[in-house]
């Protein structure tokens, strides 16, 4: 590794033709760090390696959230047991193709990645009671068969559209394929009103997938209450205030709200959340 | 990761014709006019990665088919008289955000086209951007050229059209252009190569439009054509100025009368050396730029 790298590994992983998951850090729903968090809790993840921020965010200070400092991270954790390595990561705000490079040169040269699994959220339009479909982009055509046995939605058709840019994960996807890594990058609907606290129903169809896939064997009870638990203050909120009922209905029946009230409902989910229901 | 020529073409004496998008667009629409009209042949490229965030990607049936990126290349034309070697940009490298070139991508790029232009044993360099001026929409633009050395002014002063920032009304001969069109010229002089920016006025109040503004750009091109001893025919940008001139004319009635009336003030100015008094004075001047700022800050607080 030359003197410029960003790479900096602490201690080489036992990992042979293991599998990486990556999880932006501030994705909607807390989708990211959610996922990436509960797998190293559940398969006991190591640190051990990370990408310096230097290069790649704007070093003018930190950060504030949620009353404490951030500072950009870029973690690798290994799994050796479950033949998996989980990233948890900040998205880089230049220097793009170094970053991603620098995330595929970990994968391939310390933990001989085979597979490459990119999770991500897309905001949607539609109620939290609808079931979600988890959807998939390929990077080969292999994956895409291998993915056939699972429940997702392959056959996305999509071009960038004026004023719009390709998201990191189709990047980091495309450069994988110069490396002849297959990988997916596996997306998940969360609605609106949840894009920016929690949305537990999306964090476990992601985990379930990856669960499923990799073989992980991991028993999900407690996130099933804790979705049990989000469903139930998502109905005291609808029968506390019948605005947030009458917007979650005409959602449930497929219409579409005004800018204002999609905006009121967002503001009136969260005060309520927050407050613990 | 650098440069990439596709092959290595022959050529005399060679001039390089370089642009990058800015304000209007008019640089970039000059050169690549006459890249087109001359038939201009790709020979190379910049490699994109270490400069661009990628700007489309194609997912078809699930598989990602491809990832495009802004592109950065070079062209060739062999005319009598001296080659010419085109660079077009699509987009500036830019870094925390800014909106032009600027830090160690912008250098390092204009390093690269620069190398390109030494190995063909470029003799000159144009580039070509925009100068934002107090003009109407209705009167011709002028292009303020700045060269990168003092043995180009007498050369200058010949071309039709042409300004040199001494000559512009309260310049004192300064400024600054920003941007690649403008870093490029820096380069060129720190590795010994002559250098001349050709800047075709816009409108104050047009700068922030997202608008094209082809009657900078065909004034640019006059210059450069006759530069370059190259005919051009400029039927296709007359044509485009007619269309854009429409879309402004529709957004100039929206402007309220009183900042109109002031606007209209600007079909009065004759391009006045700095010694002489203009038919527009100073503070008048500044009433205007401030009631353009004011009508479009306004406009931007409705959104």
């Amino acid at each position: 590794m030359n003197r410029e790298s960003p790479i900096t590994v602490y201690r080489e992983p036992d990992l042979h033709e293991s599998s990486l998951v990556l999880g932006w850090s501030e994705d909607a729903g807390d989708l990211g760090r959610k996922v990436t968090d509960y797998l190293n809790l559940k398969l006991k993840g190591q640190e051990f390696a990370e990408i310096e921020p230097g290069d790649f965010f704007p070093m003018g200070g930190v950060a504030i959230r949620d009353d404490i400092a951030r500072f950009p991270e870029s973690k690798f954790y290994a799994c050796p047991d479950h033949g998996l390595v989980v990233l948890q990561t900040d998205s880089p705000l230049a220097e793009w193709h170094k970053f991603l490079n620098s995330v595929l040169d970990v994968a391939e040269h310390h933990c001989h990645v085979t597979e490459l699994y990119v999770i991500g959220a897309m905001i949607s339009f539609g109620a939290h009671t609808t079931p979600r479909q988890l959807l998939a982009v390929v990077n080969a055509a292999e994956m895409k068969e291998i993915l056939s046995q699972y429940d997702l939605s392959r056959d996305m058709d999509y071009q960038t559209q004026p004023g719009e840019r390709p998201t990191l994960n189709s990047f980091l996807l495309w450069l994988a394929r110069e490396r002849n890594i297959p990988g997916v990058s596996v997306w998940v609907p969360i609605p609106f009103y949840l894009a920016a606290i929690e949305d537990a129903q999306a964090h476990k169809k992601v985990l379930s997938f990856l669960n499923e896939r990799l073989g992980l064997k991991i028993d999900f009870c407690d996130l099933d209450q804790e979705i049990r638990k989000q469903n139930e203050q998502l109905a005291q909120a609808r029968s506390h205030f019948p605005q947030i009922d009458d917007y979650i209905s005409r959602l449930e029946s497929n219409l579409m709200l005004s800018k204002e009230e999609n905006g009121e409902l967002v503001k009136k989910i969260e005060d309520f959340l927050k407050e613990g229901g | 990761m650098g440069i990439r020529l596709y092959q290595e073409p022959q050529l005399e004496n060679p001039i390089l014709v370089a642009s990058w998008p800015g304000i209007g667009n008019i640089g970039i629409i000059a050169v690549d006019t006459l890249r087109s009209i001359l038939e201009a042949e790709e020979f190379g490229e910049i490699e994109p990665w270490e400069f661009f965030y990628p700007k489309k990607v194609l997912i078809r049936k699930g598989v990602l088919e491809s990832l495009e990126f802004p592109s950065s290349r070079f062209y060739f034309k062999r005319v009598c008289g001296g080659d010419i070697i085109f660079f077009i940009g699509e987009e500036q490298p830019t870094e925390g955000g800014r909106v032009y070139a600027e830090g160690k991508k912008a250098y390092h790029m204009a390093n690269l086209v620069l190398d390109v232009a030494e190995k063909f044993k470029c003799r000159r360099i144009y580039t070509s951007g925009a100068a934002v001026a107090l003009i109407h929409h209705t009167a011709k633009p002028r292009v303020w050229a700045v060269p990168n050395g003092p043995g180009l002014v007498s050369e200058i002063k010949t071309y039709q059209n042409t300004v040199l920032m001494s000559a512009i009304e309260g310049r004192g001969g300064h400024g600054n252009i920003t941007g690649l069109n403008g870093l490029l010229l820096g380069v060129a002089k720190k590795r010994g190569l002559e250098a001349i920016c050709l800047m075709g006025e816009i409108p104050v109040y047009l700068q922030g439009l997202p608008l094209s503004y082809p009657r900078a750009s065909k004034s640019v091109l006059e210059i450069l054509s006759h530069s370059l001893q190259v005919e051009a025919n400029l039927d296709t940008l007359d044509e485009l100025d007619q269309k854009v001139q429409q879309r402004i004319e529709e957004f100039y009635q929206q402007i309220p009368l009183e900042v109109r009336g002031q606007l209209d003030r600007l079909k009065q100015v004759a391009y006045a050396q700095p010694a002489e008094p203009g038919p527009i004075t100073e503070e008048e001047e500044r009433k205007i730029v401030e009631d353009v700022e004011n009508f479009f800050k306004k406009r931007g607080e409705r959104g």
